[in-house]
């Protein structure tokens, strides 16, 4: 009996739960296929009302949205090959025991990890490195993530030395051990890693927004961010719900809505299948701090 | 050999760059180029009249999302635990971090979708249930911006943080249950009794890391990132913290000294609470990061 209660009342807090994540989204999907003029009318809550595929057909065709399209497309994909690379390479030479100095290199990483400078601080560096206005700010600075370079060379430690041991045996460099070795044996890592790094570049939208003032190398995620102020700003309300051609329905918002559904269907699509990875990265990175 | 030529000289540059934004913090590179300016900028700072209200803000917020935030995903572990059906269980999970992964400019943009007095359905409903009786401004009104920012956070990583939660559940020995259940203890008796002993060290351990991220905004972090994206003019009385007033200062002013030391005072206060967080846990339960 006690059971029964027990069990009827973790299902509702369950399902409420369940329905509080899940409806924000499916209420920007709802949006998407609704005309924009419509939407802003209010009371839609369930089901589209006047159903359209005009907000995705303009966010295709739009040079601004599509541009902001690639280049996060671009920055992901550089952004993430290159991080998960060279954070690997750096926590595999941090591995080994007869590095020199690598208890020098070490106090560096934890300090740099606990310290930050500060967001100006950053920005003077970038300037004065000549990486402000460049595509090279989104993929350059992310190059070496401190907090995966303690999780690789935790698990780069674990594999045994014997096997490095033989391939040197038989004549192999150590790049190509590095190559044909070590990384395809760290699958579950690189999995790990390339979700996280590949997200995070997805989603950031400060260096966009700060370091970048060309209009061409704007991101998906400051495209977004735009219209959120401009909505906000009362004295350009109008503006902003006003449509975007005398002919369509589309409004600024409801390409925003569009924008933010193709922003989040990649991450959909990966994330649950890289779950039981990163769930056991995620554990070994708290312990570690 | 190869190997130390290759391996030692890859992490060196990888080190500097890391390094570059501590450096400048701490007047290196001020050093060269600038004369010295004392504590000039820092007294600029207690005396500028915005500061008391961002040091309130970001206490309060910093303090609110510490407080709300940390039982959330503990109590969820524990009813997930309680979940006898496997698939459920794993479904309810995946998607309660799916928020997680998505990007607070998304968030944002969800929250203005509701609760826009023009479309927003938070408004209609509220007013059509009868609840409001003039649309509430939420996304712009001063005295909000509080909640929202503590609510929309733990939506977004609360069960994020439940995977830690969980995983220190299934290190508990299942006979543990079977034996209290022999003894005759009910389900209640053993979430008490087993369940949260349980938690005790995963949820210390995230503890520390909340309250060392605590100017940061705690476990569920985005102080920032809220006050950026969130905050506007109108609700700025509130929503304006420390580091996004550093960040206009800064960059939108120019006056980068000025900027770099409020940055600095804020690391420096962080790293404090690091330490003193970790050194008390240490010394009341033997449980530590380091």
């Amino acid at each position: 009996m006690e059971d029964w209660v027990l069990d009827t009342v973790i299902g509702i807090i369950l399902a409420v739960i369940t329905l509080i994540t899940l409806y924000p989204f499916y209420y920007i999907v709802l949006i998407t296929f609704n005309a924009g003029t419509d939407t802003i009318t209010g009371g839609m809550y369930l089901w589209p009302r006047q159903f359209t595929l005009g907000n995705y057909i303009y966010f295709f065709e739009d040079p601004k949205w599509l541009d902001a399209f690639g280049i996060s497309v671009a920055r992901t994909i550089a952004g993430t090959f290159l991080g998960v690379l060279f954070t690997c390479m750096v926590a595999y030479g941090l591995s080994k025991n007869d590095l020199k100095f690598r208890n020098i290199y070490f106090i560096l990483v934890i300090v740099a990890m606990y310290f930050s400078g500060g967001l100006v601080a950053y920005y003077v560096v970038l300037r004065s490195i000549g990486l402000i206005n460049t595509f090279g700010v989104y993929v350059i600075p992310g190059m070496l993530n401190l907090f995966f370079l303690l999780i690789a060379l935790t698990f780069f430690r674990e594999i045994p030395e014997e096997m490095a041991e033989s391939a040197r045996i038989d004549g192999a460099g150590e790049l190509r051990i590095f190559y044909r070795l070590i990384l395809p044996v760290s699958k579950p890592l690189l999995a790990t890693m390339c979700l996280f790094v590949g997200s995070g570049q997805w989603n950031s939208w400060l260096d966009s927004a700060y370091f970048v003032h060309k209009e061409e190398l704007r991101t998906l995620t400051y495209r977004m961010m735009e219209v959120i102020n401009q909505a906000m700003v009362p004295a350009t309300n109008s503006a902003a719900i006003a449509t975007l051609s005398s002919k369509s329905t589309v409004t600024p918002l409801s390409v925003q809505a569009t924008a933010m559904v193709i922003s989040i269907v990649p991450i959909l699509g990966v994330y649950p299948f890289l779950q039981k990875y990163f769930v056991s990265g995620m554990m070994l990175g708290s312990v570690k701090g | 050999m190869l190997y130390l030529l290759v391996f030692s000289y890859v992490p060196m540059f990888g080190i500097i760059i890391a390094f570059k934004n501590y450096k400048i913090t701490t007047g290196i590179e001020g050093m060269f180029t600038s004369s010295w300016a004392g504590l000039t900028h820092f007294r600029a700072i207690i005396s500028d009249y915005n500061f008391p209200n961002l040091v309130r803000n970001t206490l309060v917020l910093s303090i609110l999302k510490v407080i709300f935030s940390y039982p959330v995903p503990i109590l969820f572990a524990i009813i997930l635990n309680e979940v006898r059906n496997a698939f459920v269980k794993r479904f309810v999970q995946t998607v309660s971090y799916l928020p997680h992964f998505i990007s607070w400019v998304v968030v944002t943009g969800i929250a203005y979708a509701f609760f826009s007095t023009g479309y927003g359905m938070f408004n209609d409903l509220m007013m059509s249930l009868g609840l409001l009786s003039n649309p509430w401004n939420v996304l712009t009104d001063p005295d909000s911006f509080w909640g929202l920012a503590v609510m929309t956070a733990i939506w977004k990583e609360a069960g994020w943080w439940t995977i830690i939660f969980l995983a220190a559940l299934t290190s508990i020995d299942p006979s543990l249950y079977e034996a209290a259940e022999i003894d005759g203890a009910s389900r209640i008796k053993r979430i008490l009794y087993i369940t949260l002993p349980g938690l005790k060290s995963a949820a210390i351990v995230v503890m520390i890391l909340s309250i060392g991220n605590m100017l940061g905004g705690g476990l569920v972090g985005s102080n920032f990132e809220q006050a950026m994206l969130l905050g506007n003019k109108l609700n700025s009385d509130t929503s304006q913290i420390i580091q996004t007033y550093a960040f206009n200062i800064g960059l939108v002013q120019g006056r980068f000294s000025f900027a770099m030391a409020i940055d600095l005072v804020q690391s420096v206060i962080s790293v404090m609470l690091i330490f003193t967080s970790n050194y008390i846990a240490r010394r009341f339960s033997g449980v530590g990061l380091y």
